[in-house]
């Protein structure tokens, strides 16, 4: 395994600049995350890392070599693709053990080291089949193995859960997370949904308009975002924004610091009778347009008297007295209120 | 009118049009098989079997059945292999790519008897530019003598017709996903073990159905042999299209004719069977 | 593959592919004198072959094979749509009709020929432009509806739905909503089984060799090989060659979609 090091990585398409030098790295033997929305560039940011793109400028470096103009078999990489990338005709056995074929790894030690992925991978009863007979779990299984058995530097995964269903999709997390630490590897990992992101990352890359908004642990791009873009991408429900000035005159919100801009944690918006007075920072009523329970919690949308809508995430029982249509009084709980100035940066 | 459904109202003028010009010829030909009938003589009797049987001593539908057996074989094995190489090559072309592709698919596209001529026309002894352009560096070539006549009707296809196959396959490989390629890169796998391992089993299907589509065709080659050699030298170039039109059309045995028709059109169904389990149905597997 | 070595095989190619048409092209601007030394290569054009053309009645051939492949074209369009649909949509016939239609496409013509000559003889239709069509459309029929059942395939049948629902009849949710659709691949096949009819020499040749010559059957006739009519031939394989050409750039990439049935995509 070994550290990846992006140094003022530039790609271009025509006149369409898709990644701005970009400057990251990727320590050895976590897992680091790529999220944003689409066309923010973490996508060919992978490809230029596998070097299935050629980087306009800037230099790669695995370890202590300069990969910028390797081929991507020289970079000694593996790879799981969104679709899985299974050769359709050939079974399981040959699909995991392919690359090894191709790197010509003599047939005894390929044997031992498909047998011990399968195991590690629990597909070992599905060796004869073909992918086709295979269900998406099972091929996400088949594709991470075969990249496994490479031993490679690092692995690359490219939105590798997004063709999986939402309960599927929790368990192949948890399983990309028990492997990673039993092989201590070194991840890549590509994907526009920040829950993901937030599960699986040491540290989360989060990207806009190719462009690096920031890098951090999960626990540092949501408490302390350094712009807006990240504070409104990562979090759900979405963060709360406000003008200063409508945040003064609506909610009582006494505490500009010359920000332009307020932005509020749905959590940190409660009724007004669950937070102790010298926990408020502001108190206000408004009225309950929509309530949608989620299991244990619920997400209320509250229309403000300015017409405004704020979301809060409260405890579900807690909701289940409300009623819609109804005035509620609410407070703004915490310390937690996040400020933006003009041009979206975050001032403390 | 409003009783009959839809769906046949729909399919109606189709079925009329096919049993008038395929099914009732198909028919009539069937019974003028089982007879002597000819264009010059009015009187026609029933003979049963009698043209199968002689077609089996026949040594000249023995020759053409053999001919053409060799043509559809070597010619459609060329095109394939000429066609698959064009095809991979045209697929990474950048440079005036579109203009490259256009000019390299025309001649699918020349009425075959112009073909025919054309070529007659280029490797004629006397008149040629082939024959005079190697005249000069002391080859000379009967292209249409007894040993070459098939083989250069084989190349006349082959010019004509691997443009086909470059349509076909070219299209199956550039709607193959690209994912397993790119895998397969990052694998570290060779030119050669990606072609081999995950190129020629992905396109699989096409290489069967434009195999399939040529050989049909090959089967149908009238008008190289018509325009070049008319079966000769000998009968060096007699396929069974072109015997079957002269059986027919020079000598008007026409019950004879249609029972060679009967039997060409045995051997093109047994091919299909053979192709379709061969090359599809392993698909089907997968 | 190296780059060299991929451009110089298609580069070969180019010229294999260019040399027939470069040599016919300029055959047909020799005189006599200048077709009987291939070696040369300068020579004064001259117009006489074309005028020959002119006046070997070329033209009213071409006339004939335009009339041919349009009768037929027109005929195996409205059936072949019509029927098409019906198949892909209703299974209308079931699995024998399909197998029915991809069977006729295999039919070698020296099967049909013999019957087709025969009838056209008793009813006294030998050396017409119907009895011509008739031959083409053993062929053409199968072909186009083949084409257009993988076009029609293609086209979800949520679109019939939507328009049902919306008020149409099931006749007019296909004239209004999927026909407009399948209307490019309609113009693709009409197209190619076009070119079919008009490069077919077998049918022609048998069915009407005398005064109704179609293009192909004119050309075929200027097979003796003495140098005059060499050049009159380049000139008349041009005036065929030229309109299929320009016919074909515009279909090609829906071509390969209809050959395969739609078992392809493009």
């Amino acid at each position: 395994m070994a550290t990846i090091t992006l140094q003022g990585l530039q790609k271009r398409y025509g006149d369409v600049e898709a990644v701005h030098a970009l400057d990251l790295e990727i320590p050895d033997g976590e897992v680091t995350v790529l999220v944003g929305p689409s066309g923010c560039g973490k996508t060919t940011t992978l490809r230029l890392i596998a070097g299935l793109e050629t980087a306009s400028g800037g230099a790669i470096t695995i370890g202590e070599r300069d990969v910028t103009r390797l081929e991507p078999k020289d970079r000694d990489l593996a790879m799981v693709f969104q679709n899985y990338a299974l050769y359709p005709h050939m079974s399981v056995r040959d699909n995991i053990a392919f690359g090894l074929k191709a790197r010509k790894t003599s047939k005894a030690e390929s044997d031992r080291r498909v047998a011990e992925a399968a195991r590690l991978l629990s597909v070992d009863h599905l060796l004869a089949r073909k992918p086709g007979a295979l269900s998406g779990g099972q091929q996400q299984r088949v594709a991470i193995g075969r990249a496994i058995v490479r031993e490679p530097a690092a692995f690359l995964f490219d939105e590798p859960l997004s063709n999986l269903d939402a309960k599927l999709r929790v368990e192949m997390r948890a399983e990309i997370l028990r492997l990673q630490r039993r092989l201590d590897a070194t991840i890549v990992h590509v994907t526009h949904d920040q829950e993901e992101a937030m599960t699986l990352a040491h540290r989360v890359v989060v990207m806009n308009g190719g462009r690096i908004e920031q890098i951090g642990t999960p626990a540092e791009v949501y408490r302390q975002p350094a712009s807006e873009f990240v504070a409104r991408f990562i979090g759900s429900p979405e963060l709360n924004v406000l003008e200063t000035a409508r945040a003064h005159a609506v909610l009582g919100l006494n505490d500009p610091r010359g920000a332009a801009r307020v932005g509020i944690r749905p959590e940190e918006i409660q009724l007004a009778s669950a937070v102790p007075a010298d926990e408020a920072v502001a108190r206000f009523t408004a009225r309950l347009d929509v309530m949608e329970l989620v299991g244990a919690q619920a997400i209320l949308t509250f229309v403000l008297p300015d017409e405004e809508r704020v979301r809060a995430l409260v405890d579900a029982r807690t909701a289940g007295r409300l009623a819609e249509g109804q005035d509620v009084e609410l407070a703004i709980a915490g310390d937690g209120l996040l400020r933006f100035d003009a041009d979206g940066r975050r001032v403390p | 009118m409003s009783r009959i459904p839809l769906r046949w109202r729909l399919l109606g003028p189709l079925l009329l049009l096919m049993g008038a010009v395929v099914a009732y010829p198909l028919g009539y030909s069937a019974w003028l098989s089982l007879t002597n009938r000819t264009i010059t003589s009015p009187d026609t009797e029933v003979v049963a079997l009698k043209n199968y049987t002689s077609l089996l001593s026949d040594g000249d539908y023995g020759t053409a059945m053999r001919n053409t057996l060799v043509f559809v074989l070597f010619a459609v094995a060329c095109e394939l292999v000429i066609g698959l190489a064009l095809a991979l090559a045209l697929q990474r072309q950048r440079w005036a790519r579109d203009a490259t592709r256009a000019f390299l698919l025309t001649p699918m596209f020349v009425t075959p008897i112009a073909v025919g001529l054309m070529f007659r026309f280029l490797l004629n002894q006397q008149l040629g530019p082939i024959p005079s352009l190697l005249g000069g560096i002391g080859v000379t070539i009967d292209f249409f003598g007894p040993h070459l006549a098939l083989p250069t009707i084989i190349a006349i296809d082959v010019w004509q017709w691997t443009p086909f196959m470059v349509l076909l396959l070219l299209a199956g490989l550039e709607s193959l996903p690209t994912q397993p390629f790119e895998a397969a890169r990052v694998d570290g796998a060779s030119w050669w073990l990606t072609f081999r391992s995950v190129t020629l089993p992905l396109l699989r299907p096409v290489i069967a159905i434009a195999v399939l589509l040529r050989a049909l065709d090959a089967f149908k080659i009238f008008e190289y042999v018509f325009a070049t050699t008319r079966g000769g030298p000998g009968n060096a170039t007699d396929t069974l299209q072109f015997l079957i039109y002269r059986t027919g059309f020079n000598f008007f045995r026409l019950g004879e004719a249609a029972a060679m028709g009967f039997v060409l059109v045995g051997v093109v169904l047994l091919l299909v069977i053979v192709l379709y389990r061969t090359l599809l149905r392993q698909e089907a597997r997968a | 593959m190296s780059r060299l070595g991929r451009r110089l095989f298609l580069l070969v190619a180019a010229v294999v592919v260019a040399f027939p048409y470069a040599w016919v092209l300029m055959a047909a601007f020799k005189a006599p004198e200048d077709l009987n030394d291939p070696s040369k290569l300068s020579f004064t054009p001259t117009f006489d072959n074309w005028r020959a053309v002119g006046d070997s009645h070329v033209l009213g051939s071409a006339g004939t094979s335009v009339a041919v492949g349009l009768s037929t074209v027109a005929i195996a369009l409205v059936a072949g749509t019509l029927g098409a649909y019906a198949i892909s949509r209703f299974r209308a016939g079931g699995a024998t009709t399909r197998f029915g239609i991809l069977l006729s496409q295999v039919m070698p013509p020296a099967v049909l020929v013999v019957p087709l000559f025969l009838v056209a003889f008793n009813l006294g239709m030998r050396d017409t432009v119907q009895a011509v069509v008739a031959a083409h459309l053993t062929f053409v029929l199968p072909v186009v509806t083949w084409f257009l059942i993988g076009f029609f395939d293609a086209v979800p049948m949520a679109f019939e739905e939507q328009a049902m629902v919306d008020g149409q009849t099931r006749f007019g949710a296909f004239r209004r909503v999927v026909l407009p659709q399948v209307l490019p691949g309609i113009g693709a096949a009409g197209i190619f089984a076009f070119v079919l009819s008009w490069n077919d020499l077998f049918y022609a040749l048998i069915l009407a060799g005398g005064n109704t010559t179609t293009l192909p059957v004119k050309i075929a006739s200027f097979d003796t090989f003495r140098g005059v009519e060499l050049g009159t031939m380049s000139a008349a394989i041009l005036v065929s060659v030229v309109p299929v050409f320009v016919a074909c750039f515009f279909v090609q990439r829906r071509l390969v979609r209809g050959l395969s049935g739609g078992g392809l995509k493009y």
